[in-house]
């Protein structure tokens, strides 16, 4: 069922996994840089991706580089931070409309993946360190994205509960960092800084579409050229395994018309570990899904929330639960939620439940097949935990797992953390 | 009962895909395509009923119905209920997702699946066309809808979007919430429910569109069976009733307070001379004024560049045109720390545009960036049947965009320029942080 890959080595050491498919319209590539997420690095790491983009040797100002992407048929391309456990990920990716689609040749695949290569190896250095201007502008438009977290009070509020819950491990380090380091950095130490982690960290490429595995080959040898030295072995852990003495809770006020409750639990199971597929599914009948034990209960049977559903932060063993709730029922609410989970420990599953989850799992797995960036993300998922699964080795899991592996899975989860943000007054029946 | 079924195959070689089109009695249109090598399958069913869709003329009567603000969204939300309970349900036995939507102008019912394709658009057509209202499942959902108001309440970007809205019209519609707010949909029951139902769930105001790996004449013999058996008569003429709006804004500007880290800054040029433009036309000027916006706003052009450096924007910041039959309007806007600055900096780039012109060379490209961003989005299922249907209810074919695009000359976009980002007609929306 799924393509077959092709992977590979580059001279500079990343390796190059490409992944034919002729259904796409597009090419798409990644290249991704990897970095333990730690609260003195985290910042630096926050700001490589704008400050990269801003200027590379071969498109020295934004324009330059827009301009390059406009004529490649409107390429799209992208740069961040991504946190998968206690891992920061840099992440350049590119897509672009496939050239036999608009009259182009081969020549297509190697101006996408020299923009891309260009951007992370090859960047705009003056005196020993990234423009300045370009640091400086992007320290404040940095500062800008870490402050409006709290625009989107749901993200602000599951933030805010990782960063309790997880205050003494790197986990809680928020992926963009703190504001406090912007002051220090400066264009010679974010250069010094980004020119070791791209020599020795690990570093992946990724290609779909339509090619021949020798072409992409050739390509990116020529394209993704940038020297590398000797290579660190390997990235911290995450730290998974957490036993919470006791339940904290945490209430914030804002002014705001919806409260948010986010309830975060330790699963004390690892994305490689043998429970992690049970966990899966658990997750699945607990909140993954409308027709999960959260959404049944606490929305369609007792009207108290629009959203409510559980999560899982697989890299970390974390599974959260987030509503938006009036805050006036969050007893209730709150007393609906735990009661669900207690089902779970207690293996109170119908087989309708199970069946149905299983389902869901294996029709989103399958979708996923059908868009680049998600077959890419399984792809990392597998580098950063440790151990790859095979779309058929996931179904196959899914399809076998049984309600005393659920159970065993259940038996483990405990609650750590409450948090709930909420309004000003406690009843507010018409706003303000 | 034999019925046959009109159909055509239209070819889109240049992104190598085919098509199908049926219009199943009485009156549905129907849409296949196939994509091969997929695994997904996805249906969207949709009815040409939306928010601004409140005030119609029932047929013979001349009586005049004005509908609370909400209804269309409410309908949506109460259709995934019937006597056995809840639709996600039926589709979870299938491992399908489901889901819906109510935008300004049409109410979508879809579902993705891997597997049971027939079943689960079985299950589409019956859920869809089978309503379901009581008294005790119309107060249920006050509550759950209640809760979806409250959060949008609280979301920046949706209440800097709808003070806009508010500022441009003075009567239509498009200024209110598609959700309603507590008062209104606390005014709903499930007569009325019924009544609109009846008015615009009929095949005649619908339509289906179907893509993935499938076969459309299996699927066009699937949907037809299933609405002739429900014996449905020819629908008779819906009168939408709109107000008379004025070609003027309603307010220049409006400024409200919210829990936010920046201001936020929406300007909008109301264009009413859309009103008189239809299929190809009204996307011909849909898709001239993107390339114009993109010669001005584009982050590869100075003015973009400009404000970023001086951070007065992020890379979010954003210009876009929206044409329906009876609005259209351009929005301009994003964070800024300092919105008095930027809107003093957007005009006079506005008027130095008009002054200065624009090359042959930015046309050009920025047409080619429009084309190939558009083909590229041809990955997405969602996206090809979501937009297609979109574009059928105003009027328009998504499929002409191509040739549409390149039609268009450099003189009529610097016409455009000159009739619609006129000062006469432009308002400017608001949000600053909250001092606690």
């Amino acid at each position: 069922m799924t393509a077959d890959s092709y992977g590979t080595v580059l001279p500079n050491g990343i390796r190059l996994t490409f992944i034919p498919a002729a259904k796409f319209k597009t090419i798409s590539m990644a290249l991704f840089i990897h970095q333990e997420l730690s609260a003195d690095k985290a910042t630096l790491t926050a700001l490589l991706p704008s400050v990269l983009e801003r200027g590379s040797r071969l498109y020295p100002d934004n324009m330059a580089l827009r301009r390059a992407l406009e004529e490649l048929y409107g390429a799209e391309l992208s740069t961040d931070v991504h946190k998968k456990g206690e891992r920061h990920l840099l992440s350049c990716s590119l897509e672009m409309i496939h050239g036999k689609y608009v009259g182009e040749g081969e020549q297509m695949l190697r101006r996408g993946l020299s923009i891309l290569g260009g951007i992370m190896g090859d960047p705009l250095v003056v005196d020993g360190g990234f423009k300045e201007e370009y640091v400086a502008q992007e320290k404040e438009q940095l500062a800008n994205l870490i402050r409006g977290l709290i625009n989107d009070k749901a993200l602000y509020a599951v933030e805010r509960c990782l960063q309790i819950m997880c205050a003494r491990e790197r986990y809680g380090v928020f992926k963009y960092g703190r504001l406090e380091d912007l002051e220090r950095i400066s264009p010679a130490s974010l250069w010094r800084y980004y020119r070791e982690i791209l020599s020795a960290n690990p570093a992946e490429l990724y290609v779909v579409g339509d090619l021949e595995a020798r072409q992409v080959e050739a390509a990116a040898r020529e394209a993704i050229y940038f020297h590398r030295g000797p290579q660190r072995d390997g990235l911290p852990e995450t730290e998974v395994y957490v036993e919470p003495s006791e339940v904290s809770f945490v209430e914030e006020r804002l002014p705001v018309e919806q409260a948010k409750l986010v309830m975060g639990y330790r699963t004390n199971i690892a994305y490689r570990d043998p429970l992690y597929i049970a966990l899966v599914v658990y997750n699945g009948i607990l909140g993954g899904f409308p027709h999960s034990k959260l959404f049944l209960n606490v929305r369609e049977k007792a009207s108290l929330a629009y959203y409510v559903y559980s999560r899982l932060e697989r890299h970390k063993g974390i599974l959260l639960i987030s509503a938006g709730i009036d805050g006036s029922k969050y007893e209730q609410v709150r007393q609906i939620i735990e009661q669900q989970v207690e089902a779970m420990a207690h293996g109170q599953i119908s087989d309708v439940e199970l069946e149905n989850t299983r389902r869901g799992l294996i029709n989103q797995l399958r979708a996923g097949e059908d868009n680049p960036y998600q077959f890419i993300n399984r792809q990392l998922d597998g580098e950063v935990g440790g151990r790859h699964y095979t779309i058929d080795e996931l179904i196959r899991g899914i399809e076998e797992v049984g309600p005393e592996e659920i159970k065993a899975a259940a038996e483990k989860i405990r609650l750590d953390t409450v948090y709930l943000l909420q309004g000003e007054e406690r009843t507010m029946p018409h706003g303000h | 009962m034999a019925i046959k079924s009109r159909h055509s195959v239209r070819e889109f070689s240049e992104l190598q895909e085919k098509l199908f089109c049926y219009t199943i009695y009485p009156g549905m249109p129907l849409y296949v395509l196939p994509k091969p090598g997929y695994q997904k399958k996805y249906a969207i069913f949709a009815a040409h009923f939306g928010s601004i869709d409140n005030r119609f003329r029932v047929d013979g009567t001349g009586e005049e119905l004005i509908l609370p603000e909400g209804v269309a969204h409410f309908l949506e939300h109460k259709l995934f209920e019937d006597e056995r309970g809840n639709v996600f349900d039926r589709f979870a036995a299938y491992g399908a997702s489901s889901n819906a939507f109510t935008s300004f102008t049409y109410t979508g019912y879809l579902f993705s699946t891997t597997d049971h394709f027939p079943e689960c658009l079985e299950l589409l057509l019956d859920f869809v066309q089978e309503p379901y209202f009581t008294e005790e499942t119309v107060s249920k959902e006050q509550g759950i809808i209640g809760q979806e108001i409250r959060m949008y309440e609280d979301d920046p970007e949706w209440r800097v979007y709808f003070d806009l809205m508010q500022s441009l019209y003075h009567r239509h519609p498009v200024r209110e919430d598609i959700a309603g707010t507590v008062e209104s949909i606390a005014r709903i029951t499930p007569e009325l429910l019924y009544h609109c139902y009846r008015r615009f769930y009929h095949p005649g105001n619908m339509a289906l569109f179907v893509a993935g790996d499938v076969d459309p004449e299996q699927v066009r013999r699937q949907v037809e069976e299933n609405i002739a058996r429900r014996n449905y008569r020819e629908l008779g003429e819906i009168v939408r009733l709109q107000p008379n709006e004025p070609a003027t804004v309603a307010r220049q500007r409006i400024t409200r307070e919210m829990v936010v880290s920046e201001p936020l800054f929406n300007l909008g040029f109301k264009d009413p001379a859309v009103t008189r433009l239809e299929g190809d036309a009204l996307l011909r000027r849909e898709s001239a004024m993107e390339i114009m916006l993109d010669m001005i706003f584009a982050p590869s052009e100075p003015l973009f560049n400009e404000l970023y450096e001086d951070t007065l924007i992020d890379d979010r910041f954003n210009a876009g045109y929206t044409a329906e039959k009876s609005y259209a309007f351009v929005l301009i806007g994003g964070e800024t720390r300092d919105p008095e600055q930027l809107y003093e900096r957007i005009m006079e780039a506005i008027a130095r545009a008009k002054r200065v012109g624009f090359s042959a060379e930015q046309f050009e490209r920025h047409r080619r960036d429009r084309l190939g961003s558009f083909m590229r989005r041809f990955n997405s299922l969602e996206f090809i049947a979501n937009n297609y249907l979109a574009y059928l209810f105003r009027g328009t074919d998504l499929f002409n965009y191509p040739a549409v695009l390149r039609q268009i000359t450099l003189e009529e976009v610097q016409l455009l320029l000159e009739e619609v980002l006129v000062p006469e007609r432009h308002a400017v929306s608001i949000i600053l942080p909250k001092k606690s």
